[in-house]
C-alpha cells in the first residue's frame, strides 16, 4: 500500500527557501511545518499554512522596503 | 515586488489626473515622477482631496506662463516653457526646491528662502508682482499675506562688526527697545554670544531677522591683500551668477552657494576672496582639501606665495605682511584640549584678526556643535559656505541659517548636465541576489552583528563587482573607484582581485602614490577607496564608480560619492544627446537583494532623485554562463569565505572609524582599545613564541647584567663578596 500524505507544494527562489526554512526553524517543535525540503526551490509544507507563509514573506519584504514619506 | 509597486503607481496616475488643463503637461509629470521607487499612492487618495485645485481660475493667456503658485505656497514650473530660464532664476531665489525632474520642478515658498529673498535686495511688492506675472493661476489672498507677514521685518535690523565688536543697528528705536526686552537677547548682551541674538531673531523667534552686510569699500581699517583674478581664469556662466547674488552695490553678503561636485566650487571661494580683498579664513574638511585649497588659490589668482599660509597638524605656517589667506581645517580651530606652543600662537592670531572673508568648504558638516564653535571663535565680516549637498541626516540643516546665512544660490544640476559642465551620469543598481548558505546565516538570530558583514560579502555581489571592472578596464579603458565602507569588505575585495587600496590608515605618503599611479599610470586604472575617499579628495580622472557597501542611509554621502565623477570630460560635442559618449560616467550601487541593504539603498537614492537623475535597475549581472571565469564559482570557495566571515572578530566587520586630523600634540596621547578577556589567554587564535632577535644569537651583544663587581648598583654592592 501506498502512503500518502496530503500537503502544499511551495516553489519559490533560492533565498525565500530558506527563509521559510529558519522559519520553521524559529518555531516550537508542535507548529514546525515543513513536511520535506525537496531541493533548493521546492519545499513541501503543511496544507494549512500557506496563508501563514505568505504574511511572513510580505512582513520581510516590508522591512527590506523603503517607502518615502508623503 | 517592483512589478506589484508598479501597478499601484498606474492607478494612482489616472486619479492624479485631475488637475486642470492641458492633459499632455500631466501624463509627463507623473511619467516622469513614478520611475523610481518612491510610492505615496496609499495616502495619496486622501491627500487628493486636500491637493484639490481646479477650481482655480486660469488666466486667459495662461498658455505662456510658466508657473503654478498654489494657494498652499508648493509652486510648480514648466522647464519646456519659453520662460523657463528667467522663471528659475527668480523661483531659486524666493523659494526652496522641493524636486528638480527633467519636465517639472516642485518649489516651496517658506519664511526662510523669503528672508534669504529679501537679503539679496527683493522687495515684497516686486516678489508679489513678478510672481503673479509668471503665475498661470490668479495669486490667492493666502499667498499674498504670507508672503508680506515673512518679509515685513526684514531689514529693520542690522548685525555690524565693528572694531572686533558685533552690534545690533536699527533704525526703528521701537525696534530696538523690543529686542533689548527679550531675555535672551539681554544676557547675550553680557556674555558677546552673537549666535544666540541671531537664533533669537529668526522667522520662528522674535522675527527680525537680521541682515549682515559688509562694506567692502568703506572698510578702512582692516589692511588690504593683493590680491585679483588671474585673466585665465575664465568664470562660467552659473559661477558669475552666484557671484552676483553675494556682491552687489558694492556691498558682501553674507551665505551659501550650493552648486554640485565638479561645477567649479574653488573657484567661486576663490573669486569671492578676489572680490574682497581683505585677509581671508578658508576652511576645509581635511589635510588633503587643505592642500588642495591653497593650490587652487595660487593656481587661479595673484597672491603671493608668502600672503597665502597652511595650518595643519604637519604644517604650521603663519603669513607675512598685514594681511594674507590662511588655509586650514575645521578641526584645528574648533580644538578644545591643549595645544602645542606653534599651534597655540597661530590660534591666538586667527582669534584677534578681523578676517574679511570666512570660506567654508562642505559647509554641511557646520552644523555639529563642534564646528560651530569655529564660527563663534574667529570674526568676520563676510561667510561664505560652499557645499554640494545642504541635506543632513539630521535635522540640522536649519541652523545654518542663522549661523552662516541664507542661501544664496542653488545651480540645477540637469541643466549643468544639458550645457555640458558636469558629466552625464548613468546611474545604476545592480540586484545581486545572496546565496543559498549566506542567506541562510543572514536570517539567523545569532549572527545579527554580522548581517552587514554578510550581505557585503556575498559571492554573487563579489563577482558582479569582478565583472564589471574588467567590463570597464577592457573594453572601454575607464577609470574606476570602488567604494566601501565596511574595512572587512574593503580589504577582502582589494587582496582578492589585487587593486590598491586607501583607507584611513593609509600614509600619507602611500595615499599620494597610489593616487598618483591612478592619475598617469595606464596599468593601474581600479582603486578601492573607503570612507577617506568621501570629501574632497580630488580625483578628476575617474568615470566609474562602484558602490559595494555605505554607511546605512546616508543621502549626503551617496550625493557626495557622485561628485567624485562629476567632472566634464571628453569633448563638448560628444557629451550633447546623441553624440557618442552621451553617457560618459557610470555610477553602480551594488545591493544584496531581500536585505537590510535594499532598503538604506532606497532611501540614499531619494536625494539624487530628487535633483532630477533616474535609477536603472540591472538583474542580469553577471551574465549567467561566465562560470568559472570569476571567482567564488564553486560551492568551497564559497563555504570558505562564509566561514571567514563568520570568524572575524565584531569589531572588524564594523564600519571604519576615521581618526580626524587634530593637533599633533594629540597624536603622541596613547590610544585606548577595546580588547576582550579571551584574547589575552589566546582565545583568538594567537599563540605565544618567544624568540631571541639575530643580534644576541651572534652573541654580539653583551649580557644585561654586568659581572664587573664595581659596576654593581650601590643597593647590591655589600650583597656580593667585594
Amino acid at each position: 500500500m501506498v502512503n500518502a500524505i496530503k500537503g502544499l507544494l511551495i516553489s519559490c527562489d533560492i533565498p525565500m527557501a530558506q527563509f521559510i526554512i529558519n522559519y520553521n526553524a524559529s518555531l516550537p517543535p508542535s507548529q514546525k511545518f515543513i513536511l520535506h525540503v525537496l531541493d533548493n526551490t521546492h519545499i513541501f509544507v503543511q496544507p494549512s499554512m500557506g496563508e501563514m507563509i505568505r504574511s511572513k514573506i510580505a512582513e520581510f519584504r516590508d522591512q527590506n522596503t523603503y517607502e518615502k514619506p508623503a | 515586488m517592483a512589478g506589484g509597486d508598479e501597478e499601484r503607481g498606474r492607478s494612482s496616475k489616472k486619479l492624479k489626473t485631475r488637475f486642470s488643463s492641458s492633459k499632455a503637461t500631466q501624463e509627463e509629470y507623473f511619467d516622469d515622477y513614478g520611475n523610481d521607487f518612491d510610492n505615496d499612492t496609499r495616502d495619496g487618495e486622501r491627500e487628493i482631496k486636500a491637493r484639490e485645485f481646479t477650481n482655480l481660475e486660469l488666466k486667459p493667456d495662461h498658455a505662456n506662463r510658466p508657473i503654478w503658485a498654489c494657494p498652499d505656497g508648493r509652486i510648480f514650473l514648466e522647464t519646456f516653457s519659453p520662460f523657463y530660464k528667467q522663471a528659475y532664476d527668480f523661483l531659486i531665489a524666493i523659494a526652496e526646491p522641493v524636486t528638480r525632474p527633467e519636465l517639472i520642478h516642485e518649489y516651496n515658498l517658506t519664511p526662510h528662502s523669503l528672508y534669504a529673498a529679501v537679503s539679496a535686495g527683493l522687495e515684497t511688492e516686486t516678489i508679489i508682482s513678478i510672481l503673479s506675472k509668471l503665475s498661470k493661476i490668479k495669486l490667492s489672498s493666502e499667498i499674498i499675506d504670507f508672503i508680506h507677514g515673512s518679509t515685513a521685518n526684514y531689514g529693520k535690523v542690522k548685525l555690524v562688526l565693528k572694531n572686533n565688536r558685533y552690534f545690533v543697528k536699527s533704525q526703528f528705536p521701537e525696534v530696538l527697545k523690543r529686542l533689548l526686552k527679550d531675555e535672551v537677547i539681554s544676557k547675550a548682551q553680557i556674555n558677546f554670544e552673537v549666535e544666540n541674538v541671531k537664533q533669537r531673531c529668526l522667522p520662528n523667534a522674535l522675527n527680525y531677522p537680521m541682515l549682515e552686510e559688509y562694506n567692502v569699500h568703506n572698510d578702512i581699517v582692516n589692511p588690504d591683500l593683493n590680491i585679483a583674478l588671474k585673466p585665465e581664469a575664465e568664470r562660467r556662466p552659473y559661477q558669475i551668477k552666484s557671484l552676483s547674488k553675494m556682491f552687489s552695490n558694492g556691498r558682501a553678503r553674507s551665505g551659501i552657494i550650493v552648486l554640485p561636485c565638479g561645477a567649479g566650487k574653488s573657484l567661486v571661494g576663490v573669486s569671492a576672496a578676489c572680490s574682497i580683498k581683505k585677509s581671508c579664513l578658508c576652511l576645509a574638511t581635511n589635510a588633503v582639501s587643505v592642500d588642495q585649497w591653497a593650490f587652487q588659490f595660487t593656481l587661479w589668482s595673484t597672491i603671493q606665495k608668502e600672503n597665502i599660509s597652511r595650518f595643519t597638524s604637519d604644517n604650521k605656517e603663519n603669513f607675512r605682511g598685514s594681511a594674507g589667506v590662511v588655509v586650514t581645517t575645521y578641526n584645528m580651530i574648533a580644538f578644545g584640549g591643549k595645544r602645542s606652543e606653534d599651534s597655540e600662537k597661530i590660534i591666538e592670531e586667527i582669534r584677534n584678526r578681523e578676517w574679511g572673508l570666512l570660506l567654508m568648504d562642505e559647509v554641511h558638516v557646520v552644523p555639529a556643535h563642534m564646528f560651530r564653535k569655529v564660527i563663534s571663535i574667529t570674526k568676520s565680516h563676510c561667510k561664505l559656505g560652499l557645499t554640494a549637498t545642504l541635506v543632513r541626516e539630521d535635522e540640522r540643516i536649519t541652523d545654518l541659517n542663522f549661523l552662516i546665512g541664507p542661501k544664496l544660490y542653488e545651480a540645477n544640476w540637469l541643466d549643468l548636465v544639458k550645457e555640458g559642465f558636469i558629466a552625464n551620469v548613468q546611474c545604476a543598481e545592480v540586484w545581486c541576489p545572496m546565496t543559498k548558505e549566506f542567506f541562510a546565516e543572514y536570517l539567523k538570530k545569532e549572527n545579527s552583528k554580522k548581517k552587514q558583514a554578510l550581505y557585503v560579502m556575498n559571492p554573487n555581489k563579489f563577482r558582479a563587482c569582478e565583472f564589471l571592472i574588467r567590463f570597464h578596464e577592457q573594453q572601454r579603458g575607464d577609470k574606476i573607484i570602488v567604494f566601501a565602507d565596511n574595512l572587512f569588505a574593503l580589504t577582502t575585495y582589494a587582496m582578492k582581485l589585487r587593486k590598491p587600496m586607501i583607507y584611513g590608515a593609509t600614509s600619507h605618503n602611500e595615499r599620494s602614490r597610489i593616487l598618483e599611479a591612478f592619475k598617469s599610470n595606464p596599468d593601474v586604472n581600479t582603486i578601492f577607496l573607503s570612507k577617506v575617499g568621501d570629501n574632497s579628495i580630488d580625483i578628476p580622472e575617474a568615470n566609474v564608480i562602484i558602490q559595494i557597501s555605505s554607511h546605512a542611509g546616508s543621502r549626503r554621502q551617496e550625493a557626495q560619492r557622485l561628485g567624485r565623477i562629476l567632472r566634464a570630460k571628453g569633448k563638448l560635442q560628444d557629451r550633447m544627446a546623441g553624440g557618442k559618449e552621451e553617457y560618459n560616467a557610470f555610477f553602480y550601487s551594488l545591493v544584496s537583494t531581500d536585505t537590510q541593504e535594499m532598503y538604506y539603498s532606497t532611501k540614499r537614492q531619494q536625494f539624487l532623485v530628487d535633483q532630477g537623475y533616474s535609477f536603472k535597475v540591472i538583474t542580469s549581472l553577471p551574465p549567467p554562463d561566465s562560470g568559472a571565469d570569476l571567482s567564488y564559482h564553486s560551492l568551497d570557495e564559497q563555504i570558505e569565505l562564509l566561514s571567514k566571515v563568520l570568524n572575524a572578530g565584531d569589531d572588524m566587520v564594523g564600519l571604519e572609524q576615521l581618526q580626524e586630523d587634530s593637533d599633533d600634540i594629540t597624536l603622541i596621547k596613547s590610544k585606548r582599545s577595546a580588547g576582550s578577556m579571551s584574547a589575552f589567554s589566546g582565545a583568538n587564535g594567537m599563540v605565544y613564541m618567544e624568540y631571541t632577535t639575530g643580534k644576541n644569537k651572534q652573541g654580539h651583544g653583551s649580557k644585561s647584567k654586568p659581572k664587573d663587581p664595581s659596576k654593581r648598583h650601590t643597593l647590591f654592592k655589600k650583597r656580593f663578596a667585594p
